[in-house]
Formats: C-alpha cells, structure tokens, sequence
C-alpha cells in the first residue's frame, strides 16, 4: 500500500509543471499506470481522494490511463499480452522477450485553464 | 482551456536522489545490497550470519536497517560485531532514496566493502523504489509456501538473486522447492538463485561467494571504466 506516497509523488511532479503556468487553473491530470508496475490504479485514485480533499487539488480530476501488459518474443516474433506478468513466451517458451508497455507510472500531460 | 505536456515519471524525484546515492556509493568503491523479503523470512538472520562469516573473506561490512518501529534490528547486528544506522519510517511500507540519503553522512563508506540495507517487510512496495543499490536481492522462506514468486511477480523482475531461505525446514512443510526455482526462472530468467539455511549455516558460503564476485566485478568494471 505504498499508492499514498506514489500519489505525493506524482503531485510534485504536477507542481514542478504547473510552475510554469503561474495563475493557470488545473482542471485534469492524466497519468499513465502500467499493469506491471505495482500500482494499483483504485488506491491510487483513494489516495489522491484523500490528499485533495479541502486542499489546492479538491476540484482537479484524476484521469488514469490503464495500461495492460504487452510483449514481444525475439524468438517467434509473436506479440502478446500478459495476465501475470513473466518474461517468458507464454507461445513457444523462448526467454528472450522485450516487454513493450505495462511498466509506465508516468504524469503525461495536464489540463489547464488558462 | 489548454494542455500541458508533462511527461515525466512520478518517481522521478527516488530516481534522482537514488542516482546521487549510487555515485557516494561507487565513489567508495562498495557494493550495495538492498535485502527485500516479507516481514519473517530471515533478513536479519542471513544478515547475522553473513557478518559472522564476512570477516575470513577480508571483507568490511555496514548495515542499513529499515523498519517501521523499533531498533531491533540494528541491536542484533551490533551484537554480532556489526555497525550501521537505524531508519525508522514510522508507518511506510518501504524505504526510499531520500530516507538512504539522509543517513548517508553517519556511514563511514570507505570503512567498508559491502553496505546492506534491510528494507521493511514487504514483499510489494520497497519493489517501486531504487535506493541506489547495486542489486536487490530477495528472500523467500519456505515456511511461506512454494506458490509465491508468481503471486508478487514484480520483485523477482527487479532482483538479481533470490536467496531460499529455511531450507532445513523442507523436511517439515509441504513445500516443493524445484516449482519455486521454476517459477523464478519463468518470471526472470536472470535471477539467481541460492538454498540456504541462514540458522543453520547452510548454503551461506554460496552467499558469501556470491556478495565476493559482485564486489569484484563491480570494481574491476569501475577501474575499466575509469
């Protein structure tokens, strides 16, 4: 349950760039949450709940992308998507896989008003 | 109304700070092992054996203890000879870059070879967070059962090793150590793997061999490279 500290972090980020529109009003934040990366996308939204409550962020909506997690196998060529994440071909068992998405935990842009 | 592109990780503050721990901690030519495993699986006991057994290798060791509450922990290490300095998080899951950081200035880095920092008991979150080691490693007892590396898949992705630990109470449990050990290889086919039993001894020469190479590779790499 680490999603509150993730949620403190992912607001400095949006500090950091809303420094740059001084006055702006923030409408939206969007983020991008990859299945594989320990964050689970409904304690993250609590936590967000739960810090923005009667403060700077109470009427600034969260939007989070999910995103599922996808490799491909160098051996057949096959792309798939994982349920459980593993770094094996579930196809032909080849370990030489490259995990093309899942991993992001990224703030991707911002709506503002200006 | 307009949109801002942002781009950027919400880790991105741990990564920074974890960047600057791992250039002190090459800086001092040691080897950072951030030890990971749930709450009861032996970090400190491998700990406690290690330090007993690192001295006849030549090596130096400081622990960086991690937990909620208390100085348990670093109470035992101390009574096995070893030093370091306590974190308490006070309620976190899991240690961060900047908790290291802060300690960092009441470490004596080039009294040592190898630095191990226990992270709190948790098998999920200390996963998310670079600390600036070299490798994590993590620990499973096999009181734990054999089903767990596909249950928390992300910590075997990020470790180097996986130390089995307990393993002299096989006899006693259902537990199928082959389907642990093939679980591992399927979720990351470039953990390794160590059976030990860090109360009974067992297998800690392997462990102690391993932590020997790391350090040698690390400084020979750092030596090639500079």
């Amino acid at each position: 349950m680490h999603e509150l500290s993730i949620c403190q972090s992912m607001l400095r980020v949006v500090d950091g760039a809303m420094k740059a529109h001084e006055g702006a009003r923030l409408r939206r934040i969007f983020v991008d949450v990859g299945r594989g990366s320990t964050v689970e996308p409904s304690l993250l939204r609590e936590a967000f709940d739960v810090i923005a409550s009667g403060g700077p962020y109470d009427e600034v909506e969260l939007v989070i992308n999910d995103i599922p997690l996808a490799g491909r196998c160098r051996a057949c060529g096959r792309s798939f998507e994982y349920q459980e994440i593993a770094l094996g071909c579930p196809a032909c068992g080849s370990v030489s896989v490259d995990i093309e998405s899942g991993l992001e935990l990224n703030v991707r842009e911002l709506e503002i008003d200006d | 109304m307009a949109k801002v592109s942002v781009q950027e990780k919400m880790q991105s503050e741990n990564e920074r700070v974890a960047a600057a721990n791992r250039a002190a901690f090459a800086k001092a030519g040691v080897l950072v092992l951030n030890l990971v495993s749930s709450p009861g699986s032996g970090k400190t006991t491998l700990l406690e054996g290690t330090l007993d057994r690192l001295p006849a290798a030549g090596l130096r060791a400081l622990v960086i203890e991690g937990d909620v509450c208390t100085a348990r922990d670093l109470d035992r290490v101390k009574a096995r000879g070893g030093s370091g300095v306590q974190i308490n998080t006070g309620g976190g899951c899991h240690l961060s870059a900047q908790m290291v950081s802060d300690v960092l200035g009441r470490l004596d880095l080039a009294s040592a070879d190898v630095v191990f920092i226990e992270n709190v008991g948790n098998l999920i979150c200390p996963s998310t967070y670079d600390l600036g080691e070299d490798a994590k490693v993590v620990l499973l007892a096999t009181a734990e059962g054999d089903d767990k590396p596909m249950k928390y898949p992300t910590i075997f992705h990020e470790s180097a090793l996986a130390v089995l630990n307990k393993t002299d109470l096989i006899p006693y449990i259902p537990y199928d150590i082959g389907k642990v050990e093939k679980e591992i290889a399927v979720l990351n086919p470039r953990c390794e793997i160590l059976r030990v039993s860090a109360l009974k001894g067992d297998g800690m020469d392997g462990w102690v061999s391993w932590i020997a190479a790391r350090l040698t590779a690390k400084r020979l790499g750092a030596k090639r490279a500079g």
